[in-house]
């Protein structure tokens, strides 16, 4: 018996192994594509680092702790899920939280194992990541918190307390009613007493106080207002920075801790402004705007964002909840009461999240337009991660508004698997082609 | 007068074609892709050239598409199958004909392009992902029907109670395929059944973006009279076929070459 308990865990070593090494490589190679941009503005370089450090390790396949949690060995870390965990209370508690949500081939092929074959790359990635407990992201993890947003994440729940323990945040999927405002603050109260037992008497006597929350709404706001600067320098025309690259540094935020992440992001803002007022721009103003809709792309998963960018377009504006919807919306405070600061928080969780989780969800509609406008948007890519239903289902009616504003849009269907590149490539090929000869057109007149 | 080059580069078939300045069609040629696409291209080329009395090196321009069009060192661009059916649509259509939807049977993809007043591509879908609804299909069940490609369209026109093909995969239908011929059934209703299940695969894909008269047929498939057939019920709309449906492509390529040099000269 105990030599077959060798040979079992010798064989986990050996898939584990495996598993790294696909990980090393295909991060390696999406970050490969970024880094030979030529025009790679100097503050990218920080957000590529902290990719680096997480999806990347040595190479016998053992992965460093990211720069964060060096140091902070007596600090607890919590995993999150989609954008409804408010990390202003685990910052408050003295906690980090990291997002969990996954984008990894690799880890989506083990997680393949472990759900019904209809469930979204993300859920598998993430519970692929979680079973093997391989990279810090999520070995580090003290405990994770999971929103009822979609089916597949509310059931992934269940799957994952096998591996962690698990805090389930139930989110009322109707905005607009005061139950469910009611009870989304009820949860708020209750996760904020779990944290606070969670980080125990060790911090501040196990409270989180009206100071450290009001440090860390604002510590969170400027974060956020580092990213409404990119956001606005995005819409530049010509562009100062491909999609890929702006939404890379987004997407860092979840690996990262928010004062280190806010810094860097400032540099990289200063440099693009910089680069507006010089003139300098990475794009033909010819080169077809694109906004990029639907499902998140997560990195290691940078296909989508790469494929467009290298057929020509420039993606001048995403709604990712890994990319401009996470930071775009700032917690407003009005009074600096605890009570005041929780509703305040509860009211930015819940109302201004258009992620198709929820229903009716006019608002999406409604902020697909507004960007189409401010972005002066040529056409969009609706990313469909399979199994995805509910980005699918809002293709219908984001279709016909679109269609009213004669703003051509593209369906992509995928998920991680480099399978149908090639395809994918002509397919994305020709619409960015029908858009570039729509667009000269429209400049003669 | 000057001459322009198309290599249409698939995946079972590579056709070249050459139009002169006016966008008349001088030449075209057909043969299978192979295994070095480069190559065989070239040599493609070079003989129709020769069957022509044109020498390579007089041509401007040479306009590469289809799946290996990366792969043609000689050519001077290279255009996705998209533009380059729309392209060609216009002109292989019947005359006095306005197409608005082009529905392409290639043997690796199919796709429904839909054009705008002006023939420019307005929207277009496209099947990619496995063999349904492809020339590929027709491929792998000729073979178990032991029918030449060529013959199925004829064969079928003949059915006199089309059997269902349930299937889509092709691997699946051709399993289905084979328990039909065990169960006796007419080989022509077994075909004329292939084309329907390939037809609805098809116009599933055309209505979801919408059809607009006059509907033209390129692509390998639209020599298939049975499949027409069957795309016109599916569709309930009468379907133009292109004069030389397989070389749309490539005479195509060869317009955009024409067009792009006669707008700067």
């Amino acid at each position: 018996m105990n030599r077959k308990t060798i040979k079992e865990s010798d064989q986990l070593q050996r898939r584990k192994a495996r598993f790294a090494q696909g990980l090393v490589h295909s991060a390696e190679t999406a970050l490969a594509g970024l880094e030979d941009d030529p025009d790679l503005p100097q503050g990218m370089r920080y957000f590529i680092d902290v990719m680096r450090g997480a999806f990347t390790g040595d190479q016998k396949g053992r992965f460093s702790n990211p720069s964060h949690f060096q140091g902070a060995d007596n600090r607890k870390v919590i995993g999150t899920y989609c954008l409804m965990v408010p990390e202003e209370l685990i910052y408050a508690a003295g906690a980090i939280p990291v997002r969990l949500c996954g984008g990894s081939y690799e880890a989506s092929s083990i997680g393949d194992e472990l759900v019904p074959r209809d469930t979204c790359p993300v859920v598998k990635a993430s519970l692929g990541f979680s079973s093997l407990n391989l990279i810090s992201l999520y070995q580090r993890c003290d405990v994770v918190i999971i929103p009822t947003t979609c089916d597949a994440k509310r059931k992934m729940g269940e799957e994952l307390a096998a591996f962690t323990e698990v805090w389930m945040l139930e989110v009322p999927h109707v905005k607009e009613s005061e139950g469910s405002r009611r009870q989304w603050l009820e949860q708020l109260y209750a996760l904020k007493k779990n944290i606070e037992k969670l980080t125990g008497k060790r911090f501040r006597g196990g409270k989180i106080r009206r100071k450290a929350l009001d440090a860390a709404i604002k510590m969170v706001g400027r974060a956020q207002y580092e990213a409404r600067r990119l956001y606005e320098l995005r819409r530049a025309s010509p562009p100062v920075i491909p999609g890929r690259e702006a939404m890379l540094a987004i997407n860092a935020y979840g690996f990262d801790t928010a004062p280190e992440w806010t810094e860097a992001m400032a540099l990289l803002n200063d440099e693009l402004k910089t680069r507006r007022r010089e003139g300098r721009s990475v794009y033909s103003e010819h080169a077809p705007r694109i906004l990029l809709a639907g499902s998140p792309p997560i990195f290691p998963n940078w296909k989508v964002p790469s494929l467009l960018e290298e057929m020509g377009a420039v993606i001048v504006a995403d709604e990712s909840c890994m990319g401009s919807r996470y930071l775009y919306d700032p917690v407003g405070t009005t009074e600096k009461s605890v009570t005041d600061m929780m509703v305040a928080i509860a009211a930015r969780y819940l109302m201004p999240c258009v992620c198709p989780s929820f229903a009716p969800n006019e608002d999406r509609l409604y902020r697909l337009l507004q960007m189409v406008d401010e972005f002066d948007i040529n056409g969009i890519v609706y990313h469909v991660l399979k199994g995805c239903v509910i980005y699918d289902f809002e293709l219908i009616r984001v279709e016909k508004v679109m269609k009213e504003r004669n703003i051509p849009v593209l369906r992509i269907e995928t998920d991680y698997s480099p399978e149908d590149i090639e395809q994918l490539r002509t397919r994305i090929e020709a619409f960015v082609e029908m858009l570039g000869r729509k667009k000269s057109k429209m400049k003669r007149g | 007068m000057e001459c322009y080059g198309g290599i249409d580069a698939g995946s079972t078939y590579i056709k070249a074609a050459i139009v002169n300045g006016n966008g008349g069609i001088q030449g075209c040629k057909v043969v299978p892709t192979g295994i070095d696409c480069r190559n065989t291209a070239r040599e493609v080329f070079g003989e129709l050239c020769d069957e022509l009395g044109l020498s390579p090196s007089s041509i401007p321009s040479v306009i590469s598409t289809g799946y290996g069009r990366r792969l043609i060192d000689f050519a001077s661009k290279d255009v996705t199958e998209i533009k380059a059916h729309a392209a060609g649509g216009i002109r292989t259509a019947p005359a006095g004909k306005r197409i608005g939807t082009i529905i392409d049977i290639g043997g690796q993809d199919s796709k429904v392009i839909i054009l705008d007043e002006d023939g420019e591509t307005r929207n277009f879908a496209m099947n990619d992902k496995c063999a349904a609804g492809t020339g590929r299909f027709l491929e792998v069940l000729s073979r178990v029907l032991k029918v030449d490609v060529e013959n199925l369209g004829p064969l079928s026109l003949e059915a006199k109670a089309p059997c269902r093909i349930n299937s889509l995969c092709a691997v699946f239908a051709e399993s289905e395929v084979i328990s039909l011929l065990a169960r006796g059934k007419d080989r022509a209703d077994i075909i004329a059944g292939i084309h329907m299940s390939l037809a609805k695969r098809i116009s599933g894909m055309a209505k979801r973006i919408g059809v607009e008269s006059d509907v033209l047929m390129t692509g390998g498939g639209a020599l298939n009279p049975g499949l027409v057939a069957a795309l016109e019920d599916e569709l309930m709309t009468d379907i133009h076929v292109a004069e030389n449906p397989q070389l749309n492509g490539a005479i195509g390529a060869a317009l955009i070459g024409g067009n792009s040099n006669g707008g700067r000269g």
